[in-house]
Formats: structure tokens, C-alpha cells, sequence
């Protein structure tokens, strides 16, 4: 259904921009602290897959049957 | 090509961020601008019609409270009803009131003489959002309790445990950031652009107009574009009132259920 696509959608670009934000947010603090410059990189591509997995495990994976 | 555009007149300058603040119209308060007087005007522009809409109510409608009904039918049903489920009912008329309210300012951009859609004010999508945000984190406290409500929106079933320390802020960043800021910045984004684009092709073909003859048979087609652009605007500014409206609704829906 129409409704549904599109709120799974936004759901899916919002998570995407939380797992790049928060885990890349991170890896920008890393850097700051450690003095190193490819943290925040790392960081970001973490968050990426991160928010994949989360995806994956809501919209994909089939979810137990609920008690 | 470039000499000729310059010959005449000086240069092109292309419409800016800054042609979507105006000065008062009478007075220095910043409630005597345009946006202000827009969202004022399509206030009193929706009460009246639904007032009319529904005074005489039949049961063969008028034309009038045909329309009326088939966009409260529209956002009952396929955003209240289909997204939310049982309690959808006592959601409807926050739904409704959000749905023709961003309908309307959006519309105003492609209305002759308004011309302008406010929600391309970023202020004015940010003050619906904050409402949205509150609702839907109210109604899912008050259902669940803080606790509960928190549990389940960073421990989702199906994960195994070590992975909750990744997730957990992602999904929590998600519900109280990320969430309200894109339902903000989409519906200010795709106004803001789309009335960017109007003005440039409008602009750009009055200033061919002006130029040499050459020039002047481009303006038409900069014209028609423009003319062409605000019925796609017109079909952005319907759909961006209905995603808005969707995803409050599906961030509602999102906090009354039950995960487990």
C-alpha cells in the first residue's frame, strides 16, 4: 500500500541520517580528542552500516511471531 | 552571446534567499509582512470554507459540502484510518487541522497575487513540527509510561544484546532529532526550492524581455517554463501537505503501538 511505502521510506532516510550523524558525531570527537583526522571518516561509515543493519532488521529480517 | 545580454542593461541578478523576506506592509512589526498576513488570511480563508462547507449539511451534498467532505473523508480514511488503526478517530481532527492548514499556505504560492508559499519560512514548518513532536511524544508517555516508552524505542526484539550499546543511540537520535528536523526542513526544503525556481524563470524572462531581440524569443520560453514549473509546483506543494501529514500520523501510530 501507498501509505505504508512511504512512511517506510522516510523511516529508512531518517535512520540513515541518525546512524551518520550520532556514529560519525563520534568519530568527529575521537578525532578531536586523539588528534587523529580519519575517525570521523570510519566513524561515518560505521554509522552507515549500523543504520543498515537496523533497517535490515526492521523492514527485512522476518520478525518473530509476537507473544 | 554574453556581450549582447550586456549591452543593454546591466547584468542579470538572480533571484536569492533574500527575496523571500519582505518589509512591512504598513507599521514596522514584523506581523504586517507577507508570510505573517498569508497564514493570518488562510486561517480565516479555511474556517470560512469549512464553516460553509458543513453549515447546511444535507444528505445530497452540495457541491460546496461535497468538497468539504472529500478532503475530511480523504485525511480521515487513507491518513487517520489506514495509518493508525483503532484509536484513529480522537487523531483526525489534529490531522485534519494540520493537513489543510500546510495545504493551504503551500497553495498560496502559485495563487495569483500571493505568489508566495509560506512554508518556505522555515519558522512556520518548524512551529507545526514542534506541535507534532509533542503530540506524538505525549501520546506515547502517557500510554506507556517513560520507561517503557524509552525501553522500546532503543531495545527492539530480534537483536542480540552486545549490539543494543550501536543501536540504541541511532534509534534514540532517530525519535527526538532526526525525526521533527527532516519533517521540518522537507516541507520548508521543497517550498523554498520551488519557489527559487518560479522566481528564477520568471525573472530570467523579464530580463530577456528587455534585452536584445534576439534574446527577447528566448523569454517566452523562460515564461513557459514558468508557466509550465507552477502546475509541477502545484503537485509538490499537494504531496509535500500529505507526506507532511502522513508521517505525523505514522510517528503517532509509531508510539501507540505495542512492540512486544
Amino acid at each position: 500500500m501507498a501509505t505504508t511505502d512511504d512512511g517506510a521510506f522516510w523511516t529508512i532516510i531518517a535512520y540513515l541520517i541518525s546512524g551518520l550523524g550520532f556514529w560519525g558525531g563520534v568519530g568527529y570527537l575521537a578525532d578531536r580528542y586523539l588528534k587523529t583526522n580519519f575517525l570521523t571518516v570510519v566513524g561515518m561509515g560505521f554509522g552507515m552500516v549500523t543504520a543498515l543493519y537496523l533497517i535490515w532488521v526492521k523492514f527485512i529480517k522476518e520478525t518473530p511471531p509476537t507473544k | 552571446m554574453s556581450h549582447l545580454l550586456h549591452m543593454a542593461q546591466p547584468a542579470f541578478v538572480p533571484p536569492s534567499s533574500s527575496d523571500f523576506f519582505f518589509n512591512p506592509a504598513f507599521g514596522s512589526s514584523f506581523l504586517a509582512t507577507k508570510p505573517v498576513m498569508l497564514v493570518m488570511f488562510s486561517v480565516i480563508l479555511i474556517a470560512a470554507f469549512f464553516t460553509v462547507s458543513a453549515r447546511k449539511a444535507a444528505v445530497v451534498p452540495s457541491r460546496l459540502q461535497f468538497a468539504g467532505e472529500m478532503v475530511y473523508g480523504f485525511v480521515r480514511n487513507s491518513i487517520g484510518k489506514d495509518v493508525i488503526g483503532e484509536e484513529y478517530q480522537r487523531f483526525v481532527p489534529f490531522l485534519f487541522a494540520i493537513f489543510t492548514f500546510v495545504l493551504t499556505n503551500n497553495l498560496f504560492g502559485v495563487v495569483p497575487f500571493m505568489q508566495f508559499p509560506t512554508m518556505s519560512h522555515i519558522g512556520f514548518p518548524v512551529s507545526i513540527t514542534i506541535f507534532v513532536y509533542l503530540v506524538y511524544h505525549y501520546v506515547a508517555i502517557k500510554k506507556k509510561g517513560l520507561g517503557r516508552y524509552l525501553k522500546e524505542m532503543c531495545f527492539m526484539p530480534g537483536v542480540p544484546k552486545a549490539v543494543y550499546v550501536i543501536l540504541a543511540p541511532v534509534e534514540f537520535l532517530t525519535y527526538f532529532a532526526v525525526r521533527p528536523l527532516t519533517l521540518a526542513m522537507r516541507l520548508f526544503g521543497n517550498m523554498f526550492a520551488g519557489h527559487l525556481l518560479l522566481l528564477l524563470f520568471t525573472l530570467g524572462g523579464e530580463y530577456m524581455l528587455k534585452s536584445a531581440l534576439f534574446v527577447k524569443f528566448f523569454a517566452i520560453l523562460s515564461f513557459g517554463m514558468a508557466i509550465g514549473l507552477s502546475f509541477f509546483e502545484m503537485g509538490i506543494q499537494c504531496l509535500q501537505a500529505y507526506i507532511f501529514t502522513l508521517l505525523a500520523a505514522l510517528y503517532i501510530a509509531g508510539a501507540l503501538a505495542d512492540e512486544h
